[in-house]
C-alpha cells in the first residue's frame, strides 16, 4: 500500500543518508548570506514546505487519516504568534508581547491544542467523512477569522513585527525544520509509528491486536497539527503579514498535498525531495507558464498518484536503489535508530 | 427581536432555497451512496455548470431553465470522461487516491476558471417575467419558486429513473453488491461511468439554478461542496427523499439563522450544522450505510 512500509528502501544507507543531512543542512545555513534575498526567499518557502509536508506525511502517509485541514492550523500558529509579537494592533494587552522564539511556540503549542481538542470529535469520523469533516472545521475557523475583524486585521491583513533580522529567522526555520524531520524520524520508527502504521494498512485488524486506534491517530493528528503551527509561527515573523484570507488559504493545503505526493506518500526522504522538486517547478512554471501553473501542479498530483504512486522517491529508490538494502518492512526493528 | 412576518419569510425562502441545495447534493449522495467516492471536485463541478449557464445566458439570452439542460450535459459528459479515464484506474486502491485525484480535478477547474472568466463574480437571470407572491405578509421571489418547483422536478426525475427504468435498475443492484450484479450480466464499469455521469450532470443543473440566486465565482466551489456534503449527511447517504429532507433543513436553518446573525455567517452556519450533526450521528441524521470504512 502506498509504499506506507517500505521506505528504508535505500538510497543512501543509513551512514551516507545521515551525511548527506547534515551537509545539505549546513549548505542551506549559508543560503541568507551568500544568495539574494529573492533566493533566500524562495529556499524559506521550501523549508515551510517541508514542514507541512513532513507532518502531513505524518497522519495521512502514516496513520492513513486523510486530514484536509493541515492548512488551518498553519494559519492558527501564524496569528497565535502574530499577536504575541505585535499585541498592540489586536488590542490585546501590551503584557502579553512575547519574544518570536516564545509566540512561535505558543503558536505551535496553540496549534496542537487545537488539534488535541478537535480530534476526539473528528476521529468519530473515518475515511471520507473525516477527510470533509477536516475541511468543514477548517472553513468555519478561516470563516472566523475572517468575520473578527478586530482580531485577524480581515481582508486588510495584520502586520507583525518583531526585533529579529530575517537572516535569524530563516536559521531558526532551518532549525525548526531540521527538528521536524528528526522528530517525525524518530516517531515513524518508535512503537508509536508502528501503530500509525498498523492502523493504516487495517485498522479492524491493528484493533483486534490491541492497538487502540483513537489514541494513535489523536497522536499523530495533535503531532501534525502542531508541527503545522510551528510552520505557521515562522511564516509570519519572516514575512511580517498575515491575512485571514491567504494565511489560512486552502492553497496551503493543495502545496502540501503536491510535495508529499510527488515526493512519495508514507516515506519520510518523500517530501523533502518533493519540497526541492515543487519549488524548483513552480519556480520554472510561473515564469513561462504564469497563471497556468496551479493548472500544471493539480495536474501533476492527479498523475503522479495515478501512474506514479509512490512518488519520486519510491521511482528514484527502485531504479537507483543499492541491492544490498533490506527492502521488506519485517527485516527492521522499530527502534533502530 | 425580529419580525414574525420577517421570520416567516425567511422560513418560506429557506424553503425554496432547500430545493436547490437538494438538487446540489443530490449528485455528491448517489456517487457515494453507489460508487463509494466522494466527490470532492464536486462543488467545483456546480461552478463549471453555473458559468455554462452563464455563458449561454450572456451570449445567446437564453433563460438558465433551458440553460440547465446545457449545463447537464456538459457535465454529464465530463463525468464520465473522469470515470472512463482516470477513476477508474484508482477505484479500490485504497481511498486517498481517488479522494486526492478529485481534489487536483478541482484545482484545475478553480484555476481555469480564474483564467478564463476572471475572479468577478457573475449572475443570470431568469428572463421570463413574473410576480412575486405574497402569504400571509411574507413575499415570495418569483425565481426562487421556479427554481424550487423545477428543483422538486429534476429529484422526482431522478427518483424515477432509479425506481422505473431497467437502468436504474441496475444501478440500485450495482450498489447493493458489485460481485452480485456482475453475475447477473451487469456492465459495473458501465453502471459506474454512468452513475458518475448523472451525478455531475446534476451538480452541473444545479450550478445553472443557483447562477439566478447567488453570484457566481470561480472559487465557490469548496463552500458549495461543503452545503452538498452537509446535505448528504442530514439526509443520509444516496437516499433521494432524504436528500430533498436535509437540503431543506440546511435550506431554512441558513436563512432564519442569516436573520439572527447576520449575512457574514451564512456559511458558518451551515458548515457548524454539518459538522454538529457529525458529532451526534457520525453517519448522517438518516443514514445508516454506505461509506465512510
Amino acid at each position: 500500500m502506498l509504499g506506507s512500509t517500505d521506505y528504508f528502501t535505500g538510497l543512501f544507507d543509513n551512514r551516507r543518508r545521515t551525511v548527506a543531512f547534515v551537509v545539505a543542512s549546513l549548505a542551506l545555513a549559508t543560503i541568507p548570506f551568500t544568495t539574494t534575498p529573492y533566493v533566500t526567499d524562495i529556499v524559506f518557502t521550501g523549508l515551510i514546505f517541508v514542514m507541512l509536508g513532513v507532518s502531513w506525511n505524518l497522519i495521512a502517509g502514516y496513520a492513513g487519516q486523510i486530514s484536509l485541514g493541515h492548512h488551518a492550523f498553519f494559519g492558527v500558529g501564524a496569528f497565535i504568534s502574530a499577536w504575541l509579537t505585535t499585541p498592540a494592533r489586536a488590542n490585546l494587552p501590551e503584557a502579553i508581547q512575547s519574544p518570536l522564539l516564545v509566540a512561535v511556540f505558543v503558536g505551535m503549542f496553540g496549534a496542537g491544542l487545537l488539534a488535541l481538542v478537535l480530534g476526539p470529535i473528528l476521529f468519530r469520523l473515518s475515511g471520507h467523512y473525516f477527510a470533509i469533516g477536516t475541511l468543514a472545521v477548517a472553513a468555519i475557523i478561516q470563516l472566523v477569522l475572517e468575520d473578527q475583524r478586530r482580531f485577524s486585521g480581515g481582508s486588510t491583513g495584520y502586520y507583525v513585527q518583531n526585533s529579529m533580522s530575517s537572516e535569524v529567522i530563516f536559521l531558526l526555520t532551518l532549525v525548526a525544520t531540521v527538528a521536524t524531520i528528526v522528530v517525525s524520524y524518530g516517531i515513524v520508527n518508535s512503537r508509536s509509528g508502528l501503530g500509525m502504521r498498523a492502523i493504516h494498512d487495517d485498522e479492524s485488524a491493528a484493533s483486534s491486536l490491541g492497538v487502540n486506534p483513537l489514541k494513535y491517530k489523536l497522536f499523530s493528528f495533535v503531532v501534525a497539527c502542531a508541527m503545522a503551527g510551528l510552520a505557521g509561527g515562522f511564516y509570519a515573523q519572516f514575512r511580517l503579514y498575515v491575512n485571514p484570507e491567504s494565511t489560512l488559504s486552502v492553497t496551503w493545503l493543495v502545496d502540501t498535498l503536491v510535495v508529499v505526493i510527488l515526493g512519495g506518500m508514507g516515506t519520510l526522504a518523500g517530501p523533502v525531495l518533493g519540497a526541492g522538486l515543487f519549488l524548483s517547478l513552480d519556480t520554472g512554471l510561473r515564469t513561462f507558464a504564469g497563471e497556468f501553473a496551479t493548472v500544471i501542479e493539480g495536474g501533476l498530483i492527479i498523475l503522479f498518484i495515478v501512474f506514479i504512486p509512490g512518488g519520486l522517491y519510491k521511482f528514484l529508490a527502485d531504479r537507483f536503489g543499492s541491492e544490498d538494502q533490506p527492502s521488506d518492512a519485517d527485516q527492521r526493528t522499530p527502534n533502530e535508530p | 427581536m425580529v419580525a414574525s412576518d420577517l421570520i416567516l419569510e425567511a422560513l418560506l425562502n429557506g424553503l425554496l432555497l432547500g430545493g436547490i441545495y437538494a438538487v446540489a447534493a443530490l449528485g455528491l449522495s448517489l456517487v457515494f451512496g453507489i460508487m463509494d467516492i466522494v466527490n470532492l471536485a464536486h462543488g467545483h463541478m456546480l461552478m463549471v455548470g453555473a458559468y455554462v449557464a452563464i455563458f449561454l445566458f450572456t451570449t445567446f439570452n437564453i433563460t438558465p431553465i433551458i440553460g440547465m439542460i446545457g449545463a447537464f450535459v456538459v457535465l454529464f459528459a465530463l463525468g464520465m470522461a473522469l470515470q472512463r479515464v482516470l477513476l477508474e484506474r484508482v477505484v479500490g486502491e485504497g481511498i486517498e487516491q481517488p479522494i486526492i485525484v478529485l481534489f487536483g480535478l478541482a484545482l484545475m477547474l478553480q484555476s481555469i476558471g480564474r483564467i478564463w472568466v476572471g475572479s468577478d463574480a457573475q449572475a443570470t437571470d431568469i428572463g421570463i417575467p413574473g410576480e412575486a407572491i405574497d402569504i400571509a405578509g411574507a413575499s415570495l421571489s418569483f425565481p426562487r419558486m421556479v427554481t424550487f418547483a423545477i428543483s422538486i422536478l429534476l429529484i422526482l426525475g431522478t427518483w424515477a429513473f432509479l425506481k422505473f427504468t431497467t437502468t436504474g435498475l441496475a444501478i440500485r443492484a450495482t450498489a447493493q453488491n458489485n460481485s452480485a450484479a456482475q453475475y447477473m450480466g451487469i456492465d459495473t464499469d458501465n453502471i459506474y461511468v454512468l452513475t458518475l455521469g448523472l451525478g455531475t450532470g446534476l451538480a452541473g443543473a444545479a450550478g445553472a439554478l443557483l447562477s439566478m440566486l447567488f453570484p457566481i465565482t470561480p472559487f465557490v466551489g469548496w463552500s458549495y461542496l461543503l452545503k452538498a456534503f452537509a446535505v448528504v449527511v442530514l439526509g443520509g447517504v444516496g437516499s433521494v427523499a432524504g436528500t430533498l429532507v436535509g437540503g431543506l433543513i440546511l435550506g431554512v436553518s441558513e436563512n432564519v439563522g442569516v436573520l439572527y446573525l447576520g449575512g457574514g455567517f451564512r456559511d458558518i452556519i451551515s458548515f457548524s450544522i454539518f459538522v454538529l450533526v457529525l458529532l451526534v450521528r457520525p453517519h448522517g441524521l438518516f443514514g445508516s450505510s454506505g461509506g465512510g470504512e
